[in-house]
């Protein structure tokens, strides 16, 4: 898929520059590309997963 | 509110029939108060509230009438007792949130232990969410969390306690249930029922031993560590949360060593750097734990009790599920954060996790009846050092405190009172016998003390959620609906292995069960599958509805759903489109199996229950109706738990929000 631009906030620009040198990505575009995709991971699966949150209903005891 | 609209005169009826006798409202007018301290001309009065989960009116009425809980005689001579009307349905999270914000289940967004998100129709708390680390950026095999971990309190509608916040009036809540993460305000709060043990579970214990524990792997709320003794000693390590700092996620963990006299039912137990020596039987005091996320910079605090049940032959120790250090809590479990640390310096360290008798041990028969009870009463102990701790230094406005030993105890130990209960012990020893009834016992010390720290203006609330019934018999509902057409399933062979709705079909899929009371209908545009159109919502309920309210036990011939409710005509609010569509009141001696809960389907329509957890309260409202004294005059004929919040504000001259359903009800 052809990659597209976007326009982000300079201040930002520079918070995630720093970030991404010091843990080693090798552009601030992989970077911002990595945050995003985690982000929209997180969206999409909602958080728990159906294995945790059987885990804490069971520790409760109505089911099991 | 429309629950109350379509059950109140059932409600009423029952309560005259079923509960006939046990309001009592004589208000002789004889004070049992005696200590005026209200020091700020602002406040007018200060309230009372104690808050008994599960709490039943007719064990009440009958220990009361035995002559052996003098308190509770003399309040009831002198001031109102009666039913509490309950939520639909009667669970815990459900009842409560209905009290804290003073709506029904429309207003503040909680149907039950466990909701579903319609768009993914991954399972989720339905009070609390907890999302991990959520950025962070690697450095090798660390990953540098950007932001912390994030706790959602999923609770909708403002507690009534913001309204006192708005006028300055001070509030101290110790353990209110469904609210964790506490947030910042005002008012001195430390999070009860909901609140997490540092694995993120509602509790995990861990048995180490050297035997063969059947269905270890099977455990729900408990681990089995394995171990083989060398020459007495013991080495094993303790799992704790997971290192989301590390990429590969793998737990942290701490390092234990038991060493066993090799004559003595003796061992010295190293954690971490510091030594214990513990006889067969005894219990340690909280003993700190850290886990370390990453060298230097990041640590979790927790904190663990000790159990050693056995030492020779077998080495059987169990720990308790690993609770967040009230001194160094990482969790947002109390507001100040000093308020925990504060308490925990002047009593000691206590239970933190939401509820911390340990049920799944009794289950699992890692803990025998007297254990289980042993192990409540270290929970009740602390829990009422802290209650005279706080009520000694409460100075003025409101006092909340929750007690959670009743409802726990008597989901496991009622079958010991009951000699017709199928789950009956005659073996059991007199104290397992009659447990329940000194832990009610207990209850009116606790009602004493509150009373002696009254003044005459005070006001007095004792509220339980919900009471108690026998759960005898399970209904297989998941099962029930593929057997009457409304799951439809991809291959039906296989569908008693599933987990999770596998194998559910759900292009012709009209309804399925979910959580514990909730039928969804599997509407089109709303579920992720959904295949029926809205029109045709209305046909399938009513016929569900008719069918199930039919239903009978082949075993007893007595009906199993006492009423299967409409939500539609049940809920209003904001939420209420949130609400599962039919909710069902079991009769009592029956409740949905457990398989069913999470979209397993077990084989058969009704079963035995065979579990120890064998009282239960998800049921009908009119099966289990709470618990209410208060010493003013009762202006409903049928006070609702909604009602209270609503009637605390009044008390302290606000004015009822309109958001709010219940009513003020005291005089």
């Amino acid at each position: 898929m052809a990659s597209k631009k976007i326009k982000i906030d300079g201040e930002l620009y520079h918070k995630a520059k720093q970030y991404a040198e010091t843990a080693g990505y090798s552009s601030v575009d992989e970077f911002i590309t990595h945050m995003l995709e985690k982000a929209l991971s997180d969206i999409e699966e909602g958080g728990d997963s159906i294995e945790e949150v059987e885990k804490r209903l069971r520790g409760l005891g109505y089911i099991s | 509110m429309k629950t109350s609209g379509i059950n109140r005169r059932e409600f009423i009826k029952q309560s005259a029939q079923g509960l006939a006798g046990l309001t009592v409202a004589l208000h002789s007018g004889k004070s049992l108060f005696a200590a005026p301290h209200i020091q700020n001309s602002k406040i007018s009065q200060n309230v009372f509230v104690l808050g008994i989960d599960g709490m039943d009116p007719h064990l009440l009425k009958a220990f009361v009438d035995r002559g052996e809980m003098p308190t509770f005689k003399k309040f009831f001579e002198s001031y109102y007792f009666g039913p509490l009307r309950t939520t639909l349905p009667p669970q815990s999270p459900v009842a409560w949130s209905s009290f804290i914000t003073g709506t029904n289940p429309g207003g503040n967004g909680i149907y039950d232990f466990i909701h579903r998100d319609p768009k993914t129709f991954i399972p989720h708390l339905s009070t609390t969410r907890s999302l991990g680390i959520q950025k962070s950026v690697r450095l090798g095999k660390w990953a540098i969390p950007v932001q912390g971990g994030k706790i959602e309190l999923l609770r909708g509608g403002q507690p009534f306690w913001a309204y006192l916040e708005k006028e300055h009036i001070p509030a101290t809540f110790y353990k209110i249930p469904a609210n964790f993460p506490v947030a910042a305000g005002e008012s001195s709060i430390i999070s009860g029922m909901s609140t997490p043990d540092l694995l993120g579970t509602y509790g995990t214990f861990t048995l180490v031993t050297d035997m063969d524990i059947p269905d270890a792997d099977q455990f729900t709320g408990g681990r089995v560590v394995r171990v083989r003794p060398e020459n007495d000693t013991i080495r094993f390590a303790l799992e704790g949360p997971p290192n989301e700092m590390r990429t590969d996620g793998r737990n942290t963990k701490i390092d234990m060593t038991v060493n066993r006299d090799p004559w003595e039912n003796v061992v010295k137990i190293v954690v971490e750097d510091r030594e214990f020596l513990m006889k067969q039987g005894e219990w340690s005091e909280w003993i700190p734990i850290t886990f370390e996320l990453m060298p230097v910079l990041g640590r979790v605090h927790g904190m663990i009790r000790m159990y050693v049940q056995q030492v020779h032959p077998h080495i059987r120790l169990y720990i308790s599920p690993i609770n967040v250090d009230p001194l160094k809590a990482d969790l947002p479990i109390s507001n100040p954060e000093s308020y925990s640390r504060n308490l925990a310096e002047d009593v000691g360290r206590f239970y933190t996790q939401g509820f911390p008798e340990d049920t799944k041990a009794l289950s699992h028969n890692v803990f025998s009846d007297d254990e289980f009870l042993h192990q409540s009463n270290i929970v009740l102990d602390e829990r009422l050092q802290a209650f005279h701790h706080e009520i000694d230094g409460f100075q003025e406005g409101l006092f909340f405190f929750y007690f959670s030993t009743i409802d726990q105890n008597s989901h496991m130990m009622l079958r010991n009172m009951d000699p017709s209960h199928p789950l009956y012990e005659p073996e059991a020893s007199p104290a397992v016998k009659k447990a329940i009834y000194h832990f009610y016992r207990d209850m009116d010390d606790v009602l004493k003390k509150t009373l002696s720290r009254m003044d005459a203006s005070s006001t007095f609330i004792l509220l339980s959620d919900h009471g108690f019934a026998p759960f005898t018999r399970e209904l297989h509902l998941s099962t029930w609906l593929v057997e009457n057409g409304y799951t439809a399933v991809t291959d039906r062979d296989k569908i008693h292995e599933s987990t999770y709705f596998d194998h559910v079909d759900w292009s012709r899929t009209k309804a399925f069960a979910y959580g514990l009371n909730g039928i969804y209908i599997n509407a089109y545009g709303r579920e992720p599958f959904g295949s029926v159109y809205p029109t045709h919502i209305p046909q399938i309920k009513a016929e569900i509805i008719d069918k199930l309210e039919r239903l009978r036990d082949p075993k007893t011939g007595r009906r199993i759903v006492l009423k299967a409710h409409d939500a539609s005509r049940a809920y209003s609010g904001p939420y209420a489109k949130n609400a599962p569509d039919i909710i069902l009141g079991y009769a009592s001696g029956y409740r949905i199996s457990d398989e069913s809960v999470l979209g397993k389907f077990p084989r058969g329509i009704v079963g035995d229950r065979r579990d120890k957890w064998s009282a239960d309260h998800c049921m009908d409202p009119q099966v289990v109706p709470g618990v209410l004294l208060t010493n003013r005059l009762v202006t409903s004929p049928a006070p609702a738990i909604w009602d209270l919040g609503p009637s605390i504000l009044k008390s302290y001259g606000i004015e009822v929000p309109r958001e709010m359903d219940g009513k003020p009800i005291l005089g």
